[in-house]
C-alpha cells in the first residue's frame, strides 16, 4: 500500500490551523524586530562590540556597513557577461553492483550588449576510483572517510566552483563579469568532519578554486557571488537578539539558564521576513559578515552577505571579502544580479539555465544504472544485488 | 556545378520520410524544397520538405512571451541570447525517390535514411534532372502529411519551377497536364492546385 492520503488530510488541516495561530504571534515579533532594526538610538559601535564578545547558542551576523541602511539599484548594466554553474549528482547506491557516483555540472556563459552570446554545457563525470570514493589520511592510510551523503554535496560544490574558475580563466572573457554560484559560498557541515577531510575538501579544493578566481580578478573587472533564493537564515535577526539583550556581556547559558530570555521577543522570525519589511524593489541591505565558525579558514575569502529585494522575494547574496571590501564590485554584483533576475522572471537566468543543464531526473538515474548493468553484462562480470534491491525490482504478493 | 548546401541532420527516420533538425535556428529550407540525404548501400534518398517547425529543445519547456517592454523582436533575442540554444528548427521531409549511381527512381527507397545523416539542399541542376519525370506527383498526391496535400504539391512545383529559369512556365504546364491526368476524377483538388500556381505560370 502506498501513501494513504486520506489519513494525511486531517493532519494537514491540523497543521494549517496551528500555522495560522502562530502567524499572529509571528507578526508581533516581526514588528518588534523591525522597530529594533530601525531604532536610530541604537549604538552600533556598542552592538558590534557586544556581537564580537557574545556567547550564544546561535550564530550572529557581524556588522560591516551598519544595520538598517538600504542601497538603491546602482546602475543599469548594458554590456556584461555572466558565468554560472550548478550541479546535480547520482549518489553511491550501496544496493547496486558498482560502487560509483556521478556529478553533472551545468555551466553557462551569457554575454549581453554589443556581441550577445550564449554557451550552455553540461559536464558529467563518473567517479569510481578508490581515491574518488574515500578520503584517506595518516600513516598507512588508516583513517578514512567515504564520500557519500553530505560530503558528496560538498564534493559537488567543489566541482561547481572548479568549473566556474576554469570558465573564468578564459582570455576571450572581457568587460564586466559576474561569476555566479547557486546556494551558499559557505561549505555547511564541514566543521563536523575530521581535520584531514576539511583539509582535502575545503583547503585543497574549495579555497584553491577561490584563490584561482581571486587571481583572475586582478586582470578582469570581475565579481564573484552566490545567490540563495528564499533564504531561511536568521543571522541578522540574531544580531537584533543581541541588541535586545539587557545584559552587558551576552552569555545566554550564564544569564538566561532557564531559557526564557528577553531576546525571545524577536526570536522565531528569519532575516527574509524582516527585510521584506525594510527593502523596496531593487534595493539591497547593508553588508553583513557571515558568522560561521568555518570562516576562519576562508582567510581573504571570508563570506559577506546582503539581502536583495527582487520583484517577488528577498534573496540572500553572498560575496567573498575581496568583493565586499570594494564598493564598485559590490555595486557590480548588486546591479548584475538584479538584471539577471529581471531577465529570468525573478530568478537569475544564468542560474536557471545552469540548473537546466545540470539536472539529473529520476529517468536519467534509471537509465544510468541500466547502462552500468549493461556494460557489466557485456563484460561478463558478476552482478550482485542486495536483497532489498531485488525486493524493489520484483514486487510480489 | 555548385556544391550542395548542408541544411540539417536526420533525427528520426522511416521509409516514407524523416525529420531533420537545422543547424541554425530558423534556417530550415523552404516548404517544397528538394533535399537529399545519403542512405545505406550508397544511395541518395530524395525528398521534399513537407513541414517546418520551431520549438523548444525540451518538451517540458515552452517559450513564453517576452516582448512587452521591448521595441523589436531582434531585441528579445539580443536580451536573451540563450534563446538560440534553447530553441530548435526542424523540418519534415517526405521521401519521393532515390538515386543510385546517377540513376533516379521516383519510388520509395529500399531502406530509410540514417539517423544523423546530413541533409543537403539539391542544386538547381539536380532539381531539373529529378523533375524531368513527374511520376513523383503520384506519391505526393497520396501523401499523409501535416499540411494539406494540395499545398505541398503547389510548394513543390513552385520550388522546382524556380530552377528552370526562362523555361519555368513550360515546366509548370507539363506538371499541370500530369496533374490533370492524375486528378481526372477529382476536379476540386485539381482546381485548387492549378489556382495556387497560376501566378507562377505567368497567367
Amino acid at each position: 500500500m502506498s501513501l494513504d492520503i486520506t489519513k494525511v488530510a486531517p493532519q494537514i488541516a491540523e497543521m494549517t490551523a496551528r500555522i495560522k495561530q502562530e502567524r499572529k504571534n509571528l507578526l508581533e515579533r516581526l514588528r518588534l524586530a523591525y522597530d529594533k532594526l530601525c531604532d536610530e538610538k541604537l549604538d552600533l559601535g556598542l552592538l558590534e562590540h557586544k556581537i564580537k564578545t557574545a556567547r550564544t547558542p546561535w550564530v550572529v551576523a557581524g556588522l560591516y556597513e551598519g544595520l538598517s541602511r538600504r542601497f538603491p539599484f546602482p546602475f543599469k548594466p548594458e554590456d556584461y557577461t555572466v558565468v554560472a554553474t550548478d550541479g546535480s549528482h547520482i549518489s553511491v547506491d550501496r544496493h547496486r553492483t558498482a560502487r560509483c557516483y556521478l556529478i553533472n555540472v551545468g555551466s553557462v556563459r551569457l554575454q549581453y550588449g554589443q556581441n550577445p552570446l550564449a554557451e550552455l554545457e553540461s559536464t558529467p563525470l563518473l567517479y569510481s576510483d578508490e581515491r574518488d570514493l574515500v578520503i584517506r589520511c595518516g600513516e598507512g592510510h588508516n583513517r578514512e572517510q567515504a564520500i557519500e551523503g553530505a560530503l558528496l554535496d560538498i564534493k559537488r560544490s567543489n566541482e561547481e566552483l572548479r568549473k566556474l574558475s576554469e570558465m573564468l580563466d578564459n582570455p576571450s572573457l572581457g568587460g564586466r563579469i559576474l561569476a555566479l554560484m547557486d546556494g551558499s559560498l559557505v561549505l555547511f557541515g564541514m566543521e563536523n568532519y575530521p581535520e584531514f577531510v576539511v583539509e582535502e575538501m575545503l583547503d585543497r579544493c574549495f579555497i584553491k578554486a577561490l584563490d584561482r578566481i581571486y587571481q583572475i580578478t586582478e586582470s578582469k573587472e570581475l565579481a564573484l557571488a552566490s545567490y540563495i533564493s528564499f533564504p531561511r537564515s536568521t543571522d541578522v535577526v540574531n544580531a537584533l537578539r543581541v541588541a535586545c539583550c539587557p545584559f552587558q556581556m551576552v552569555n545566554c547559558e550564564h544569564n538566561c539558564p532557564s531559557g526564557e530570555a528577553p531576546c525571545e521577543m524577536v526570536a522565531g522570525i528569519n532575516d527574509r521576513l524582516l527585510f521584506e519589511q525594510v527593502l523596496n524593489t531593487g534595493e539591497r541591505s547593508c553588508l553583513f559578515i557571515n558568522p560561521s565558525l568555518i570562516m576562519k579558514r576562508y582567510d581573504r575569502h571570508r563570506v559577506y552577505f546582503f539581502y536583495l529585494k527582487v520583484d517577488e522575494e528577498i534573496a540572500r547574496v553572498e560575496v567573498p571579502e575581496w568583493v565586499a571590501r570594494q564598493p564598485e564590485r559590490v555595486d557590480l554584483v548588486h546591479a548584475l544580479v538584479l538584471d539577471q533576475c529581471r531577465r529570468g522572471q525573478g530568478y537569475p537566468v544564468a542560474l536557471s539555465e545552469a540548473h537546466e543543464q545540470a539536472v539529473v531526473t529520476g529517468a536519467d538515474r534509471e537509465e544510468f544504472w541500466a547502462l552500468v548493468e549493461g556494460y557489466f553484462t557485456e563484460g561478463r562480470m558478476p552482478m550482485v544485488f542486495s536483497g532489498k534491491s531485488r525486493s524493489k525490482r520484483t514486487r510480489w504478493i | 556545378m555548385l556544391e550542395n548546401q548542408k541544411t540539417g541532420e536526420v533525427i528520426e527516420a522511416s521509409t516514407s520520410g524523416y525529420l531533420a533538425q537545422c543547424y541554425e535556428l530558423y534556417q530550415s529550407p523552404a516548404l517544397g524544397s528538394l533535399v537529399k540525404t545519403r542512405g545505406d548501400d550508397n544511395l541518395d534518398i530524395l525528398g521534399v520538405v513537407s513541414n517546418t517547425a520551431t520549438l523548444g529543445i525540451e518538451p517540458g519547456r515552452r517559450p513564453i512571451a517576452r516582448g512587452k517592454d521591448v521595441v523589436s523582436e531582434e531585441e528579445i533575442y539580443r536580451e536573451s541570447p540563450q534563446l538560440y540554444k534553447l530553441l530548435k528548427s526542424e523540418f519534415d521531409v517526405m521521401v519521393i525517390g532515390y538515386s543510385v549511381d546517377g540513376r533516379i527512381y521516383q519510388n520509395l527507397p529500399p531502406k530509410p535514411a540514417r539517423i544523423h545523416g546530413f541533409v543537403y539542399l539539391c542544386t538547381q541542376e539536380e532539381v531539373r534532372v529529378f523533375s524531368q519525370c513527374l511520376d513523383f506527383l503520384s506519391l505526393l498526391l497520396n501523401a499523409s502529411v501535416e499540411i494539406p496535400v494540395e499545398e505541398l504539391v503547389i510548394a513543390t512545383l513552385r520550388e522546382m519551377a524556380r530552377s528552370y529559369g526562362s523555361e519555368r512556365r513550360s515546366f509548370l504546364i507539363e506538371a499541370g497536364k500530369e496533374l490533370a491526368v492524375l486528378l481526372s476524377k477529382d476536379y476540386v483538388r485539381l482546381k485548387t492546385i492549378l489556382r495556387g500556381l497560376k501566378y507562377d505560370a505567368g497567367e
